[in-house]
């Protein structure tokens, strides 16, 4: 079995919603892939992220259709506790991860091992080990509710990937962080999908994404509006219909053709970019 | 409009010292982006801005006046903070009531309201959602109700506190346009920002920040030129600057069209020469 998900035909509407979120959804990562889902705000992305986790259809109430497989199980039918073993969340919002039952972060970081009756002395030395990966450290005794947006954002990731799932499922997740945090952050989980992690994430940084992803899904209105590569999604001119911005990069080489200059392709990342401009000059 | 802020210390209650002797003047209608790390200061450099929070010593003058002379909500009618965090500032059942609130306490007139309402709701993209409940607006909407709610109060200067976090494409042009109104109508707009490409594209006027103190203030080109002092502030610049810094060019470039113009010019010369 190669994939680490495969969506069929999915869709979903909220109980009480007018009209369907999710539209006849499909499509598959690769195992150990890197996998991005870029779109307008409300196209549908984080409702997605909910239904590979297995919140959909297992805590928000409404109707679906269709499939949603992790590692070939049915989502519909196990339950949140044993999808967890093998995927995990990383909300939009960190303040939805938290258990709200934490005193401490290291409660909170060992919240998800204590449900699996992890030894103590293991949880323990996990939780150092996030702890100092995420540079929470120094809060490990402070309330998760003391803590400023972007210390919680640390926590939230650590209490997903302290739990090592095989795929993790990142909801703009790092929103609340700054460049350099954003790009700490990045960097770990470049090396968690070196080390052979799935990666699903959903970014509104373009110039990220096209330096990131193996495949990168375009959603609009619910459903897929584009699948491919970085290279072949920024590249196709309907872009603009699809309510996303192109990197920069990929704009500049477009500039630098109407303004009369021969380019063999257009750039879609930085290092590609200061190459083709030394082509010219 | 003009602040400015003389020798301002600010120290929190747990001894943390959050800004250390700033000197900085804010003056005109031109755009004014903070930048900087988290645990900067900038979002406590604002917060002086209209007297939420008071000096531990300095001053700050609106206008000439010293903030420390009048209440924080005098200063409201003056200079307007939308937070980074709508959450923190909707408090009412409908969007409408939370335009209607702050022109309301200052004693404008129901036909002045009313009239603000439907221009701002339409330049917020609410026009048709003044009847929801801000609980049941989508993330981005609930950023520009709260935009709004300040936009209402007509200041002549407004502080935004990372406006673009959380907004895709449709939400940045919206909030580029809104700045550029603003601008138009002679009003002050001050933003603290971590998104590069949208500061070089819609802030002429940069201030850089690092742990406490201004280490740069003064036009985006000039700060985006001393690419030494923005290293060691880790603000990275916007993807065009970056490549136009790899390839050597002289100063500091920000849009495609000046790039393009650069390229163009280097093979002149090129041409000429050979």
């Amino acid at each position: 079995m190669r994939k680490a998900i495969e969506v069929k035909d999915f869709s979903f509407r909220y109980r009480n919603a007018s009209s369907s979120t999710l539209k006849r959804i499909s499509f598959a990562v690769d195992k150990g892939s890197f996998f991005c889902i870029i779109g307008a705000n409300g196209a549908g992305k984080s409702t997605l992220c909910n239904a590979l986790v297995g919140l959909i259809p297992h805590y928000f109430v409404g109707r679906s259709k269709g499939l949603v497989q992790i590692e070939g199980v049915d989502v519909a039918k196990t339950t949140i506790a044993e999808l967890s073993k093998t995927i995990g969340l990383v909300f939009q919002n960190p303040f939805n991860q938290l258990s709200y039952t934490a005193g401490t972060v290291a409660e909170e970081l060992a919240f998800g091992l204590g449900n699996y009756g992890v030894p103590r002395e293991v949880m323990h030395e996990k939780v150092l080990q996030v702890a100092r990966l995420m540079h929470v450290e120094e809060l490990l005794d402070k309330n998760p509710l003391d803590l400023s947006g972007g210390q919680v954002q640390r926590v939230a990731f650590g209490s997903a990937f302290i739990m090592e799932p095989s795929i993790l499922v990142l909801d703009e997740c790092t929103a609340q962080l700054d460049p350099l945090g954003s790009e700490e952050i990045f960097n770990i989980v470049k090396d968690l999908n070196s080390s052979g992690v799935t990666v699903v994430m959903v970014d509104h940084d373009m110039e990220r994404v096209a330096q990131y992803a193996d495949q990168v899904m375009v959603m609009r209105k619910g459903k897929v509006a584009a699948l491919g590569t970085p290279r072949e999604v920024f590249t196709n001119p309907r872009t603009p219909d699809w309510g996303i911005d192109v990197p920069d990069y990929v704009k500049l080489g477009r500039g630098l053709q109407s303004a009369g200059f021969d380019l063999d392709e257009l750039p879609i990342d930085e290092s590609h970019a200061v190459q083709t401009v030394r082509g010219l000059l | 409009m003009k602040i400015v802020v003389e020798h301002l210390r600010h120290a929190y209650p747990n001894g943390y010292c959050a800004l250390q002797d700033v000197n900085l003047t804010f003056e005109g209608s031109q755009p004014v982006a903070l930048i900087g790390q988290n645990g900067a200061g900038k979002t406590t450099l604002a917060k002086h801005l209209n007297g939420i929070l008071r000096p531990t010593s300095g001053r700050i003058l609106i206008d000439g006046v010293d903030v420390a002379t009048a209440q924080t909500a005098q200063w409201a009618r003056k200079v307007g903070y939308i937070f980074q965090n709508p959450d923190d500032q909707l408090f009412l059942d409908s969007v409408r009531k939370e335009f209607e609130f702050g022109p309301h306490q200052l004693g404008v007139s129901d036909e002045e309201i009313e009239h603000r309402t439907t221009r701002i709701a339409e330049l917020v993209g609410l026009e048709k959602k003044l009847d929801s409940h801000p609980f049941d607006l989508s993330p981005t909407e609930k950023k520009f109700c709260a935009i709004g709610s300040v936009l209402m109060m007509n200041t002549g200067a407004l502080v935004f506190d990372e406006p673009t976090c959380g907004q895709d494409k449709i939400g940045n042009d919206r909030l580029a346009a809104i700045i550029s109104r603003l601008k138009d109508q002679g009003k002050l707009c001050i933003a603290i920002s971590h998104d590069m490409k949208f500061v070089t594209r819609n802030f002429p006027r940069v201030v850089l920040m690092r742990k406490g103190q201004v280490l740069l203030a003064g036009s985006r080109e000039e700060v985006f030129a001393r690419q030494e002092i923005l290293q060691k502030a880790y603000v990275a610049p916007p993807p065009i600057t970056r490549v136009a810094q790899e390839v050597g060019m002289a100063k500091p470039v920000f849009t495609v069209e000046a790039f393009t113009e650069v390229i163009r010019q280097a093979g002149q010369k090129g041409k000429e020469r050979g």
